[in-house]
């Protein structure tokens, strides 16, 4: 097991945890938008569709369990690779200046990230972890997006999210290796597209509810 | 003492395999035994320490930048020659050698360039299997051109970075020697005295530039790879670091120092811009494959480059060479260049510049082909004049770019010291009395990869070395006279700066003892330099302490050897009488101003011995034989 | 056109590594245009020694922008603000009159501050150290033309190749690390048919050897290849972690 722990202790390894796990998340949050567009459906469609996620059951749990490990790691590693980089120039410039390579996403991953966590926590309390038995969740999702301050609260963390898949999306493709010249910026865009897509199909979802529920 | 070269017998194509099996074998059990320091981490160093390593010695390797990557040889452009004939075009090593010994107007030894010419295959073939990226052809296989006026394509290059990628190569070789605990690496470190005891070269002095401290360091050989001295003229194409403090001071131990009046100026490099520059850049020579070098036919003619018509420009060298033309050797095209200036034509704010140019090659090849040849270069020119090349001519002037003078060796590279060793531009060995273009890459390369590694076997197989300890006599008293150097710099604290010093010792060379010479020229820069000399040990302001990284103070040290080696130059110039090669006395020239030389009279290497600061060297001459090329007068018409 | 400008500079001065540092304000007066940035150093220094003060260390040597020992951090670009440029071969005409400079040292763990703005850049060459040759003894070597190299390999290891070992990389990382530097030398040396045997041992060697160096993680910033004055592309570093993958988890290299 020494190569293992050699392998994903080394920086690389580490980006590459960054970059798997990432790529998971980007597949998750497809899947969700996707779940989520019911709810242009109406709230029979969204109610609905949330009963037949439930029917998958025990699978369900599987994925959660997934999910959350990968959570743990994404943010264990990201943690440690901020910590590390922080050490890593003791003496700071007086001037900081960009170059014209840093993105704000990218200057601003590790924040976003610890934004995103704090965002899914009061996501699953809100939504996850309530007791639906005598309500859908169509109901909790159309009450609390009735309050105005939800739904900013909402779009605001969208409009974080995105920037972190922006650059997430073709930086992970560049940890694992896949940059060349025909098709990196091709990938480069995709990011953007790809960021602007979550942005805009989460972030209408909350505004959607708030106007026409 | 009789100077004896050591040249191997028999047919110069045999001598040095035979001279290699004559040789005694250093058993491969003892040769960890054995120390070897080497001063510089160039070519010729780099390969030299490397080489040494992996047969089994144990190397300490030396150098004055932060990493033995940064050595001068870095910045070499053009390429490396060799006599591969991949090109099919007639070249041989026979043809190498022999174009080697002409070019340097018959100075050199012709052993020795045999030799070099034999070994250039095996130097390709060596950086190639480290990983250089030599240019390539289509089909994969290695590009040539043709370089510095060779009539064959014979030049390997990488890009106009040839010298960084070969400098690389050795440096990745030197640095796996480091990694197996073969070679321990002194970066930062200034030699400043060579040691000797009992006749023998067994250590050196070198100062810590960091922490400011003399450290000891002893060995059974000492292999000086430190380059060449053309920051005499302060302003040169030379790393600001090149110097000639090693060989100096290996000189003022008793080592011959050959040929030092030998320097060459290169024709084209970017004209000096004001009184503040601290260095010229070259511009590779391969330009002049393409560009076409003109001044203005009237004196004095300020007018645009784009405004003087085809009729009122002078192309003085298709002119004087029609043959030949742009391309004629270095020595030639700078002094061509320097007598049109003389005589009023030159052009530029300050009149010291010819015009080199593209507009014709532009108007054949197209600019797509032009850029893809020298694009670099030319943004690289417009980097520094702001000027763009495709639209107005270039501007150049001849500079300092290398000197074939060096600490005299026998055909071992050994020098007059036993168990010193003289490698690359630090040695006078190959060039004569004028370098071809891409022969300097392929000489370093050769004395550190293919001949040192053989030659010090025998030296130390057959040579009494007793155990010599850093707290012995000679290196205590070596350690004195560093401290009291040092000591003295600072305390002088005077009114002009070093570089003050060092800018106008260059001027005086520059003048005196540049391009073109005269006796009287050169008696007055004697003077001149002995009364600067007398100046800059009462008037010198050097800052900070000795217990630092004090770069001011790094300087000083240099300058005063400058300022000593200077006057040798001038010495050894006066004593030559003739011209050849980069040694152009006006006294000496043939009918059209070309170079005469007298081969019946100074066909010899001249190699000095130091008698004391003030006292008059000794001259001690190696006669030159010639028995394979025919002397001739150079001719390019 | 050349014409003259003055400008105020905030210099680091650090008398050795383990001194605190400050800001020195100096004046540069009449500074030529047509003057290259060391240039204009070297007439502050002259002035500053004639007025029996240090004059400021700094690292340089070619001057050719080739050897990689200058660098400085100009108002917080490494190598200041030309693209492609070395500080050697910055000349005053891309500043305006007037301009204030900050000039600062290559800072990072790794680099230490050696005086003023000179920095150890020592831990480059242990990466070389680390793998970062092709093991040829000299005099092994098959005839140059024996392994034909095609036209495109060779100069996209040329183009590796041609990193100068300056730092700048690093210095304008914002995590310092090293990740353009290896990614450079793993990629000239791993694309040519030569550096293949070792490639696997390279990469893992190189890698780790960054790792205990102090350097930090690359976060795909790309303000190396911004930075970078020979223009080194991070599909270097992409062909390097590619390399790590495949050395890592799929070659028996330990
Ligand atoms: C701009 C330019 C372009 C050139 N282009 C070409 C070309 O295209 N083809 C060609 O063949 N030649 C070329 N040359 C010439 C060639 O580059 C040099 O002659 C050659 O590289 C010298 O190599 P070297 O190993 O002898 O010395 P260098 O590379 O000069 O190395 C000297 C070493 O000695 C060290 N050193 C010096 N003094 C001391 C001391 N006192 N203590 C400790 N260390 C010391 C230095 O730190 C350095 O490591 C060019 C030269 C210049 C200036
Ligand atoms: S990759 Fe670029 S910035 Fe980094 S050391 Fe090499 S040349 Fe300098
Ligand atoms: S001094 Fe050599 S690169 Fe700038």
């Amino acid at each position: 097991m020494n190569w293992f722990v050699a392998t994903f202790g080394s920086s690389i390894g580490k980006k590459l945890l960054m970059a798997v796990t990432g790529l998971c998340f980007i597949g998750f949050l497809t899947g969700h938008l996707a779940g989520n567009l019911t709810i242009y459906a109406g709230g029979d469609a969204f109610n609905s569709y949330a009963e037949h996620l439930h029917a998958l059951e025990p699978f369900l749990t599987v994925v959660e369990i997934a999910l959350l490990s990968l959570a743990i790691i994404h943010i264990v590693t990201g943690l440690w690779l901020f910590w590390q980089n922080l050490k890593a120039r003791p003496n700071r410039y007086a001037v900081n200046k960009w170059a014209g390579g840093r993105t704000i996403g990218s200057a601003t991953m590790p924040y976003t990230g610890v934004l995103i966590l704090a965002f899914v926590i009061f996501h699953l309390l809100n939504f996850s972890f309530v007791d639906k038995t005598n309500t859908t969740i169509w109901q909790i999702v159309s009450t609390a997006f009735a309050n105005p301050l939800y739904v900013l609260l909402y779009i605001a963390a969208i409009v974080v999210v995105a920037f972190h898949v922006r650059h997430g999306l073709w930086s992970l493709f560049q940890t694992l290796g896949a940059n060349h010249p025909k098709y990196m910026p091709f990938i480069f865009k995709a990011s953007i597209v790809v960021s602007l897509i979550f942005g805009i199909g989460f972030g209408l979802l909350p505004l959607y509810v708030s106007l026409f529920a | 003492m009789k100077l004896d070269a050591k040249i191997p017998g028999g047919p110069i194509a045999e001598k040095w395999d035979r001279h290699r099996f004559e040789l005694k074998l250093v058993n491969p059990a003892n040769k960890r035994k054995f120390n070897i320091i080497v001063v510089g981490t160039g070519l010729a160093g780099g390969s030299a320490a490397a080489s040494l390593a992996e047969l089994g010695y144990y190397v300490k390797s030396f150098c004055i930048q932060d990493t033995p990557r940064r050595a001068h040889s870095i910045a070499a452009q053009g390429g490396i020659n060799a006599a591969k004939n991949y090109a099919n075009d007639g070249d041989s090593i026979w043809r190498l050698f022999y174009d080697t010994v002409k070019g340097g107007d018959f100075r050199a030894r012709e052993a020795n360039v045999y030799r070099l010419a034999q070994i250039s295959n095996n130097i390709i073939d060596q950086c190639v299997a480290q990983g250089v990226p030599f240019a390539r052809d289509y089909g994969g296989l290695l590009a040539n051109r043709s370089f510095g006026g060779a009539q064959v394509s014979r030049t390997f290059y990488a890009r106009g970075q040839t010298g960084q990628q070969l400098l690389l190569g050795a440096y990745s070789a030197l640095n796996r020697q480091i990694a197996e605990g073969r070679v321990e690496m002194f970066p930062r470190r200034e030699m400043l005295d060579l040691v000797i005891v009992d006749g023998k070269a067994r250590g050196i002095v070198a100062r810590n530039l960091i922490t400011g401290e003399s450290e000891r360091h002893v060995a059974d050989a000492v292999v000086l790879c430190t380059g060449g001295y053309g920051n005499v003229y302060f302003l040169s194409t030379n790393a600001m670091a090149c110097n000639v403090t090693a060989t100096h001071r290996a000189y003022k131990r008793g080592a011959y120092f050959g040929n030092p009046c030998f320097t060459q100026i290169h024709p084209t490099c970017i004209p000096v811009h004001g009184d503040t520059q601290s260095k010229l850049t070259l511009m590779s020579e391969s330009l002049r494959n393409d560009g076409r070098v003109w001044v203005p036919k009237q004196k004095g003619d300020t007018r645009a480059p784009s405004q003087i018509p085809e009729d009122e420009r002078d192309y003085y060298l298709e002119r004087k060479y029609p043959s030949f033309g742009n391309l004629v050797p270095r020595d030639v095209a700078s002094r061509n260049a320097k007598d049109q200036c003389d005589a009023g034509k030159g052009v530029g704010e300050t009149g010291l510049a010819v015009y080199l140019d593209f507009a014709d090659a532009i108007k054949r090849d197209g600019q797509d082909v032009i850029e893809q040849k020298y694009g670099n270069l030319f943004q690289m020119y417009e980097k520094i004049t702001a000027q763009n090349p495709y639209e107005t001519p270039m501007m150049i002037y001849p500079a300092v770019h290398y000197t074939m003078g060096g600490l005299w060796v026998d055909y071992n590279l050994m020098s007059t010291i036993d168990g010193l060793f003289v490698l690359g531009e630090a040695n006078f060995s190959d060039h004569g009395a004028n370098r071809l273009g891409a022969s300097a890459l392929m000489q370093g390369l050769a004395d550190g990869y293919f001949v040192l590694p053989y030659t010090i076997g025998g030296y130390l197989t057959g040579t009494d070395l007793q155990p010599v300890s850093t707290s012995h006599a000679a290196f205590e008293a070596s350690e004195q006279l560093i401290t009291a150097q040092v000591d003295k710099l600072l305390s002088i604290q005077g009114k002009r700066t070093v570089d003050d010093f060092h800018r106008t010792l260059g001027l005086i060379m520059w003048d005196y003892c540049g391009m073109s010479r005269n006796d009287e020229g050169l008696n007055k820069a004697r003077q001149k330099i002995q009364e600067l000399r007398g100046e800059f040990w009462e008037n010198v302001l050097v800052p900070g302490q000795g217990s630092d990284f004090n770069q001011s103070l790094e300087r000083a040290g240099r300058v005063a050897d400058f300022l000593e080696f200077a006057e040798l130059m001038i010495i050894d110039a006066l004593e030559r009488r003739e011209s050849c090669g980069g040694h152009f006395n006006e006294a000496f020239q043939t009918q059209e101003n070309e170079a005469l030389r007298d081969d019946d009279n100074c066909s010899y290497v001249s190699a000095w011995e130091y008698q004391g600061i003030d006292a008059e060297p000794v001259l001690h001459k190696e006669p030159l034989e010639f028995e394979n090329v025919k002397l001739a007068q150079r001719s390019y018409k | 056109m050349t014409k003259n400008i003055n400008l105020t500079l905030k210099v680091w001065r650090q008398k050795n590594s383990s001194a605190a540092g400050n800001f020195e304000r100096l004046e540069a007066k009449d500074i030529s245009t047509d003057m290259s940035f060391l240039e204009m150093l070297d007439i502050i220094n002259e002035k500053l020694t004639l007025e029996g003060k240090e004059p400021i260390a700094f690292d340089h040597d070619c001057r050719e922008g080739i050897c990689g020992q200058c660098g400085s951090v100009i108002n917080g670009r490494p190598h200041g603000p030309e693209k492609g440029t070395t500080l050697c071969q910055l000349h005053m005409r891309h500043f305006a009159d007037g301009d204030e400079l900050v000039i600062e040292p290559f800072r990072a763990r790794a680099f230490k501050v050696v005086k003023d703005l000179a920095v150890d850049r020592s831990p480059l060459d242990q990466l070389i150290q680390a793998g970062g040759y092709i093991s040829a003894n000299t005099g092994a070597a098959p005839d140059a033309n024996a392994l034909p190299i095609s036209k495109e390999t060779a100069e996209m290891a040329f183009d590796a190749a041609a990193c100068i070992g300056c730092g700048a990389c690093i210095a304008a990382c914002p995590n310092a690390s090293a990740m353009l530097f290896i990614g450079a030398k793993v990629s000239h040396l791993n694309l040519l048919p030569q550096g293949k045997s070792e490639a696997d041992k390279r990469t893992l060697g190189m890698v780790r050897k960054m790792d205990t160096l102090g350097f930090g993680n690359c976060t795909n910033e790309r303000e190396c290849e911004a930075e970078c004055p020979k223009e080194i592309s991070i599909t270097n570093i992409a062909r390097l972690n590619r390399g790590f993958i495949k050395a890592s988890l799929f070659s028996s290299e330990k």
